[in-house]
């Protein structure tokens, strides 16, 4: 029965003097009535003699609104087993009043015209009221009503308003939250029954397989498939029958009770197989017929619910279900005529390690021309969905394939169409060139997941991109300017640019991109064709690539391209090569750039004056460059080092300039500008972690004349500086007070560790330090890999500069719960000797131990 | 007839088989191969630990060439594969008796 509380402030419980309105109900009512008794003792109470009464009941709401005058904004719905109409005798009469605009006074007055002379007459109404703009939002708190309002049927009133309500209504969210719900209330129901419908005195409406789940059952069809109870346990006609004799013995029940009473109870069952004209001498055999129809009815509706519950769509997302054959549009018309969910399937496939079904492919195909590539993502998060659709995982090859081929892919990108079934002759290339495409990514797809020992180094390396889905677009785009015969990677570039416009990515990743794309064969050509021992061709190509990202990108890109040209492309032996030029180029670039300075004459120099803002000028620029590694040109674009050298701007001893941004939302940028002293990397690093900043990344670079700039991303996951308004100037204060030595950073560090100690996730690595004088000619370089920790970095250089020795540069990484520093120390301006080394990779071991 | 079979540098394949093509000798096999010789491979550092390279990558490139031009044929080969430093390769010379082109069955002397 539905809540009627909600109309509850319109009753008006005076009693009101029967009107000609009221008796003439009165009769109407009672002739249906009539009619209904009749049927029901002749043992023909079913579905037909239900909907007849249904109808006449419909006709006398109809006399009563019209005799209320005219009602252009209101529409009263049948809901419920009323809308379904099979009411029955002495159901209650499930309704609607649904008004157009606000309720006000004339609102109220027809309420009360319409419901008081129900009341008067004896009807038992179970009524909501409620504005059409009730209905944007989702009452998600009342799932017997919305259940109720699936069968909802227009009776009388306004029939426009009925078609807003049911446009309002039926959104797929709404449905998938109806089935959640509706799910949930079968499992309690039949718990009540302890889940068997074998009741000796079952309920008609409320037990399992009884009239409640036959509903259920319709709804999962209706909301899911409305075809599945074609492919049910029981033929469709049979599950009919079911329920024409559920309601022949519930109209049964309520003619013998005389009330709304639907528990077939052992004296009841005797009466009602009588009315129902069983045959037998005995009453206990007319019995023992009906209750036998009872259960065989009753298990064909239970064996359908089952089936449906089994079978339905499992919803995923909206208008997405999932079901045994894969992913599939619950309402495929509302997915026809909205492209930005048609990824979200292929997503949904992925994260639930299936397939998109054969329809909903079809459904994209049919309608996949109407559309243009910025329709499938309109907005910032329908962009941001379809890069985190690229992140290589199982599955994504077989997605994209399923994309390609129902023509989605070449729609979303028709950059890609360009090279469908594309052919180009030559000696190594076995498949076309979207195929060849599809499966760099596949390629990319198996190292992800692999568990080949002698792979593990690579899938390392996947596993460390922080943003692999680029990887994987910059894949997709290296070869489209194969459809003209020239120089693709240039024409690959042009068409690729017009994707990252559309995607609208950050300008880093744009150029990332775009890089890759341009220089995709560059690393093969160097790792095969190249003498990869000679160190300056190994020191060209790090100077070429400029940062770690980009040399892991680029390897893995060329491992994927190498082996998507033929199964025997890639062996052994070439993995062998490129990984080597891998290792070789990652050590120049983390432990070599210390030795490569900044000169006046240096390339990218004089695009950085050129372009310089009116509040700097070229010297400001040029001193404040000058003996930084070269690789501080490569590590920031142009804005962010105008940025540094405003900050480094007239800096005094015992000083700090500090800038904070938001890089995104969980990431944050501190750039720190301040001049060198003992333990200043260790301090700021220590200001960070009692703030409980956790670094990610980060650079910290000293010139020549002692001008320190520490550059670090860092999270903040206590909101610290989202949430309060002053936080910079106190970070700034601190950080002040600490590197003049006006404040003791220890006791503000004691609490925090002990608490990041006891938080420490599981993942343990044992720790790695190792010094090396070769590397650099400059520097003892420190490479130090351990478990990811609060305070990591203040510890470690605290015990550096506690042996006395100078931080230049430091290069810090984050790989999952791996932190990855390289630390560029001298003592004394010279690099350590071989004791002095081992003294401190002892004892950072044995604080790393310790705190690990 | 001789077999010269060389085991040389990855990135020196080209100008191998541009020295030979010099002396009209196109006919080869160029294998990818794995070993080492006096090199005996090296100790990498990657992220502060220590890993052999024991077997390194070479390419193997064999020839039959007629006996009047073995010794050129030589001579190509190392000048064009040398660096001067250690893991530059090795060329092998080997006899061969008798050889037949499998389309006719001819035999070649």
């Amino acid at each position: 029965m539905l809540d009627a509380a909600a109309g509850g402030e319109y009753h008006d419980m005076s009693v009101t003097e029967p009107g000609p309105v009221g008796s003439k109900l009165t009769a109407v009512l009672a002739a249906a009535r009539a009619e209904l008794t009749a049927d029901v003792r002749r043992g023909a109470g079913g579905r037909a003699a239900l909907e007849r009464y249904s109808d006449r009941v419909d006709a006398m709401l109809r006399q009563l609104v019209a005799a209320g005058g005219p009602s252009e904004d209101v529409a009263i719905v049948a809901l419920g087993g009323y809308g379904r109409r099979h009411l029955c005798l002495h159901s209650d009469i499930d309704l609607l009043v649904l008004f157009g605009g606000r309720i006000g006074a004339a609102e109220e007055q027809f309420l009360r015209a319409f419901l008081h002379p129900l009341w008067d007459i004896g009807v038992v109404v179970g009524h909501q009221v409620r504005e059409l703009d009730d209905f944007r939002t989702l009452e998600a708190d009342n799932p017997e009503f919305l259940l109720a309002l699936l069968d909802a049927r227009p009776v009388a009133g306004a029939r426009v308003l009925f078609d807003r309500f049911n446009s309002l209504f039926h959104t797929p969210e709404t449905h998938a939250h109806i089935l959640t719900s509706l799910l949930q209330l079968i499992e309690e129901r039949h718990s009540r029954f302890n889940a068997t419908l074998y009741q000796l005195e079952p309920d008609v409406k409320e037990s399992p397989g009884a009239l409640r789940d036959l509903a259920a059952t319709r709804t999962i069809a209706l909301l899911t498939d409305p075809l599945l109870l074609r492919r049910g346990p029981a033929d469709p006609a049979r599950f009919d029958d079911a329920e024409d004799f559920l309601l022949r013995v519930r109209s049964a029940l309520h003619l013998e009770t005389d009330r709304n009473l639907n528990v077939l109870s052992h004296e009841l069952q005797e009466r009602t197989s009588d009315l129902l004209g069983y045959p037998g001498t005995e009453p206990r055999q007319r019995v023992e017929r009906l209750m036998s129809d009872y259960f065989r009815n009753a298990r064909i509706v239970s064996r359908s619910l089952e089936w449906a519950r089994k079978t339905a769509p499992a919803p995923v997302g909206p208008n997405l279900g999932l079901s045994r054959d894969g992913i599939r549009f619950l309402d495929p018309i509302q997915a026809a005529r909205d492209p930005s969910m048609w990824i979200a399937a292929f997503q949904a496939a992925i994260d639930g390690n299936t397939e998109v079904t054969e329809e909903a492919l079809s459904c994209i195909q049919q309608h996949v021309d109407r559309y243009r590539a910025d329709d499938f993502f309109p907005d910032e998060a329908s962009r941001k969905a379809l890069l985190r659709l690229l992140r290589p995982r199982a599955g994504l090859y077989a997605r994209l394939s399923e994309m390609h081929d129902c023509g989605l892919l070449g729609r979303v990108f028709p950059e890609f169409q360009a090279i469908s079934w594309r052919v180009v002759r030559d000696f190594y290339h076995k498949y076309t060139v979207d195929e060849h495409t599809l499966l760099t990514i596949r390629s990319l797809e198996q190292l992800s997941t692999t568990t080949d020992p002698y792979r593990q180094r690579l899938r390392n390396v996947l596993n460390e991109l922080a943003e692999p889905e680029l990887l994987v677009l910059s894949l997709l785009l290296h070869d489209v300017g194969k459809w003209r015969d020239d120089d693709h990677a240039i024409e690959s570039v042009r068409m690729a640019r017009d994707v990252v416009d559309r995607l609208h990515l950050p300008d880093d990743a744009r150029d990332t991109v775009l890089f890759l794309i341009r220089h995709h064969l560059r690393m093969s050509l160097i790792a095969f064709r190249r003498d990869t021992e000679d160190p300056d061709i190994v020191k060209d190509f790090a100077a070429f690539i400029g940062t770690e990202q980009r040399l892991k990108m680029l390897t893995l890109l060329t491992l994927a391209d190498v082996q998507a040209v033929s199964p025997e492309t890639l062996t052994p032996w070439k993995e062998e090569l490129l990984w080597r030029l891998y290792v070789d180029t990652y050590n120049h670039l983390t432990q070599r750039y210390g030795d490569e300075r900044i000169e006046r004459s240096q390339a990218g120099v004089d695009d950085l004056l050129a372009q310089c803002p009116p509040d700097l000028d070229a010297q400001e620029i040029t001193r404040f460059l000058e003996g930084l590694p070269q690789r501080y040109l490569q590590l920031f674009p142009h804005e962010a080092i105008y940025r540094h050298v405003r900050l480094a701007r007239g800096i005094q001893p015992d000083e700090v300039h500090l800038s904070i941004e938001r890089q995104d939302s969980s990431v944050w940028t501190l750039a720190v500008a301040t001049l060198d002293k003992p333990y200043l990397f260790s301090n700021i690093c220590g200001v960070l972690s009692s703030f409980g900043m956790n670094i990610i990344r980060g650079h910290a670079l000293t010139n020549p004349s002692g001008l320190v700039l520490d550059v670090f991303q860092f999270t903040d996951d206590e909101r610290f500086l989202e949430l309060n308004g002053d936080a910079q100037q106190r970070l700034l204060h601190v950080l002040e007070n600490v590197v003049a030595g006006r404040e003791e950073l220890a006791p503000r560090l004691r609490g925090r560790e002990r608490g990041a100690l006891a938080m420490r996730s599981g993942m343990r690595f044992p720790p790695v330090v190792r010094a090396d004088n070769e590397a650099s000619s400059r520097y003892t370089i420190l490479d130090i890999v351990a478990t990811n920790a609060l305070g990591l970095l203040y510890r470690i250089s605290r015990v550096i500069s506690r042996h006395g020795c100078d931080v230049d540069l430091v290069l810090i990484a984050t790989e999952g719960e791996k932190a990855i520093d390289v630390f560029h120390i001298t003592k004394g301006g010279s690099k350590l000797t071989e004791s002095e080394q081992q003294e401190l990779t002892t004892d950072l071991l044995r604080i790393l131990e310790e705190t690990q | 007839m001789k077999m010269i079979k060389s085991i040389i540098r990855p990135n020196k394949v080209d100008d191998v088989k541009d020295a030979l093509a010099k002396l009209n000798i196109a006919g080869m096999t160029v294998t990818e191969v794995r070993g080492h010789g006096k090199q005996k491979g090296h100790t990498a550092i990657y992220r502060g630990k220590e890993y052999n390279v024991s077997l390194l990558p070479k390419m193997e490139i064999e020839v039959v060439v007629p006996d009047s031009l073995a010794d050129d044929a030589i001579k190509a080969i190392v000048t064009a594969a040398r660096t001067g430093e250690i893991g530059d390769g090795r060329v092998f010379v080997m006899p061969v008796q008798e050889s037949y082109r499998i389309r006719t069955g001819e035999r070649e002397a």
